[in-house]
């Protein structure tokens, strides 16, 4: 069995809140404070995914591929994979907290709580004065928008996931680094107002299982350069091996995420006791500020193999190959506005330019809103932006079907909604070009709009609405503009993905109905 | 009226800058039979499968009843025997989740690292793991077989799992008379193609030398799977 994260031990400034908050709140408060911040984390954790996932599609990862990498392609792909193994994990912290605010009995709630518009600042993130380091435009904003990849957006990536150092004071409000919301929710669950009992009021058979998770994915992995695409995968590898250039892609490959980074014994935890929420807090923690031990903030790496990075150092990773990074440590400057621990890297050669930067980024407008767009483009947007409001749904769903189908419902759901349909809608979106109106000369993005899909009963008729209008647009762009035919073509096949699709057999192959869960916007009452 | 094409064949098949290229020299696999996307007639009663050497009889792989041409001898043949098909037999499809039936999955690029150490092998519809066939590139990337050969494992799982309970299967429906009789179901599985041995389908044979790369896709935006990517 692989060894796993220790639970941190509280710190002096946690004792001393949760002394304050025994003498401070009752019962009903530190439960309904505990339930608050929860849903809290739930919407910070929400919050980041599309804004990784924005910068992660406005790189293509394979201009060139195999033998015929360029520095730029190598760049990209392991941006791209970067990224991406943060945003997986991303995604594991929102079903952690989830799982957590679901087992005191509270359904999450992340249908239509993305942000509402960009640039955003984070769910009660601190935003009123210069305690944030300067950026390196010399500005101390906290708004984080949706943009496409470069120096700057990576800037905001360490925003988010800035490192609590280990005296920082627990937040319930105004949060410098998330580690303090998670801190506080922490402490109040370590007071005499909560117990074990109260972590099993929501079935742990109805939690989101650990069954549905893995690190790493296809596009979590990237190659350390060129590699050759013909050479047969091997039957054995050497788990300590460092990846190579040259040979096969199986021998190239670099994992971004590792299977020990967390606490307790899996990843995806689910919740019946203190010591579990304990578990996934720090999972949580680690994954994004490092291995939260103390003496081990020096250390970039979360987990105890010390092979996968922190989000943090993942995104000072990929910045540290920027031209402007390297003059920055030049000048001595950068060390000056980063944490001291852990220390920055050094700048990775061969630096990344803007000339090579635009051969791999696609040129997608900053903070795109669907009524923005040409009139023309509106409906596929709005449809993107459906596929993302309905998985929101389906993952609250995930609460309701009975634990023996949860498993199928997480693949024929969330897997294929943002596999199958959505990565493959916006990667077909990311090729048709804006010709009109403020984005003029861009390329169409996903805008990652609350789009009102109507009550989460009735939410899958509304997508279908959403999906015919998308078709009929894609339609008349086929017969208006010839020169984005295929871009169309594919429009259209990944509408009925969604929401047609069947096999040979004529068995579904679409994304399921929720309807039979939901009366209205609430559970029905058999679920 | 505008007329769609709504079948997945037109999708833009990506990197743009010919990926695979130059395309090793000569041609490796001059002597097996040239691949086909359509799937031949299957003998009753035979499961669908979702690779090279995962067959469960003689007449049960790609090239099904009708066989095929042998460049080496001229002859028209059908596989001998279990074990021993030209690839996969299921409908082809390109991504986790996608798969229509039991053991109909692929494997290595999405999943869970249980679904992972066991390509090929999967309990039902929507809970396969993976494009088919599962070209000899592709490595699996989580779990213990992570840095490893997807069809390989697949082979193993089918050597040590799969194929004593589908033989089980297939022996009481022979005894009930619902497979025919004359399905050799031996214990021990004959090889792969000796082509293919110990590695599996290669992509340029799956692909034709490189030139048909709809043949066969695979989901994922690393450009790793060793086969040509869908969008």
């Amino acid at each position: 069995m692989n060894k796993h994260d220790p639970i941190t031990r509280f710190t002096p400034a946690e004792r001393h809140l949760i002394d304050s908050l025994n003498g401070s709140l009752n019962r009903g408060t530190a439960l309904a404070e505990l339930k608050k911040l929860l849903q809290v984390a739930v919407q910070i954790e929400l919050a980041t995914i599309p804004i990784y996932l924005y910068t992660y599609y406005s790189i293509n990862r394979t201009v060139h591929s195999g033998e015929n990498m360029r520095p730029s392609d190598v760049f990209a792909n392991k941006t791209g994979g970067m990224i991406m193994s943060v945003a997986v994990e991303e995604m594991l912290h929102m079903s952690l907290s989830a799982n957590i605010l679901y087992s005191l009995g509270e359904m999450p709630k992340m249908y239509q709580l993305a942000p509402a518009n960009y640039p955003t600042v984070l769910p009660a993130h601190h935003q009123t004065d210069k305690w944030q380091p300067e950026g390196p435009d010399g500005s101390h904003d906290v708004a984080i928008p949706l943009g496409k990849l470069d120096y700057n957006q990576l800037w905001h990536f360490l925003q988010i996931e800035y490192p609590e150092t280990m005296d920082a004071v627990p937040e319930n409000h105004d949060w410098k680094t998330i580690g303090q919301v998670y801190s506080y929710v922490r402490c109040i669950i370590a007071t005499k107002w909560i117990d074990d009992d109260d972590f099993r009021k929501g079935p742990v058979e109805h939690q989101i299982q650990s069954f549905n998770y893995s690190p790493n994915n296809t596009d979590t992995v990237h190659t350390k350069g060129k590699f050759d695409p013909w050479t047969p995968a091997p039957e054995t590898a050497d788990p300590d091996a460092k990846p190579v250039e040259g040979e096969s892609a199986a021998a190239g490959a670099v994992y971004s995420n590792e299977d020990d980074s967390h606490a307790g014994a899996t990843e995806l935890v689910t919740i019946q006791g203190k010591e579990d929420a304990y578990i996934a807090i720090d999972t949580v923690c680690d994954q994004g500020e490092g291995y939260a031990q103390p003496h081990m903030h020096d250390l970039p790496t979360d987990d105890p193999s010390k092979h996968e990075l922190s989000h943090y150092y993942k995104f000072l990773t990929i910045q540290a190959q920027f031209a402007e990074y390297k003059a920055h440590m030049e000048s001595g400057g950068l060390h000056e506005k980063l944490p001291k621990y852990p220390a920055p890297p050094a700048a990775v050669e061969p630096t990344i330019g803007s000339g090579e930067l635009a051969e791999v980024v696609i040129d997608y407008p900053e903070n795109p809103v669907t009524h923005d767009y040409p009139e023309e483009l509106q409906p596929i947007s709005d449809f993107c932006n459906g596929v993302f409001q309905y998985m929101l749904v389906l993952t609250e769903t995930l609460y309701l079907v009975p634990p023996q189908s949860q498993r199928l419902f997480f693949n024929e759901g969330m897997h294929r909604s943002m596999i199958w349909v959505l990565d493959k809608l916006i990667k077909t979106m990311r090729d048709i070009p804006i010709n009109d109106g403020k984005h003029k000369g861009k390329f169409l993005a996903a805008t990652f709009e609350n789009i009102n899909l109507g009550h989460r009963e009735g939410s899958f008729d509304t997508l279908k609405v959403l999906g015919s209008k998308a078709i009929a647009a894609a339609e008349a762009l086929i017969v208006s503009d010839p020169s984005v035919d295929q871009h169309a073509q594919s429009v259209i096949y990944y509408v009925e993905q969604a929401l047609s699709a069947t096999d040979a057999q004529g068995a579904p192959q679409h994304l399921p109905d929720v309807k039979a869960f939901w009366n209205g916007d609430k559970p029905a009452p058999h679920c | 009226m505008t007329q769609t094409r709504r079948g997945r064949e037109h999708l833009k098949q990506k990197p743009e800058s010919g990926p695979g290229e130059p395309v090793p020299t000569p041609y490796p696999y001059a002597k097996a039979p040239a691949f086909v996307k359509t799937v031949g007639t299957q003998p009753e009663g035979l499961p669908l499968h979702s690779c090279m050497g995962l067959n469960s009889c003689k007449g049960s792989d790609r090239f099904g009843l009708e066989g095929h041409f042998d460049p080496v001898t001229g002859a028209h043949v059908q596989n001998d025997c279990a074990g021993q098909g030209y690839c996969a037999t299921t409908p082809a499809h390109t991504c986790h989740v996608q798969n229509s039936c039991k053991n109909q999955g692929g494997c290595g690029l999405y999943g869970t690292s249980k679904e992972l150490e066991n390509p090929a092998h999967n309990d039902c519809r929507s809970l396969g793991s993976c494009a088919v066939p599962i070209n000899a590139e592709r490595f699996s990337t989580d779990g213990a077989n992570r840095g490893k050969s997807v069809w390989q494992r697949a082979r193993k799982v089918f050597e040590e799992t799969v194929w004593p309970q589908t033989r089980a299967e297939l022996l009481n429906k022979q005894s009930m008379g619902t497979v025919d009789t004359n399905c050799e179901l031996p214990k021990d599985l004959g090889n792969a193609p000796s082509e293919f041995e110990g590695k599996g389908p290669a992509y340029q044979w799956i692909s034709n030398n490189n030139v048909n790369r709809s043949n066969m896709t695979a989901c994922g935006s690393s450009g790793t799977s060793g086969a040509g990517g869908c969008s």
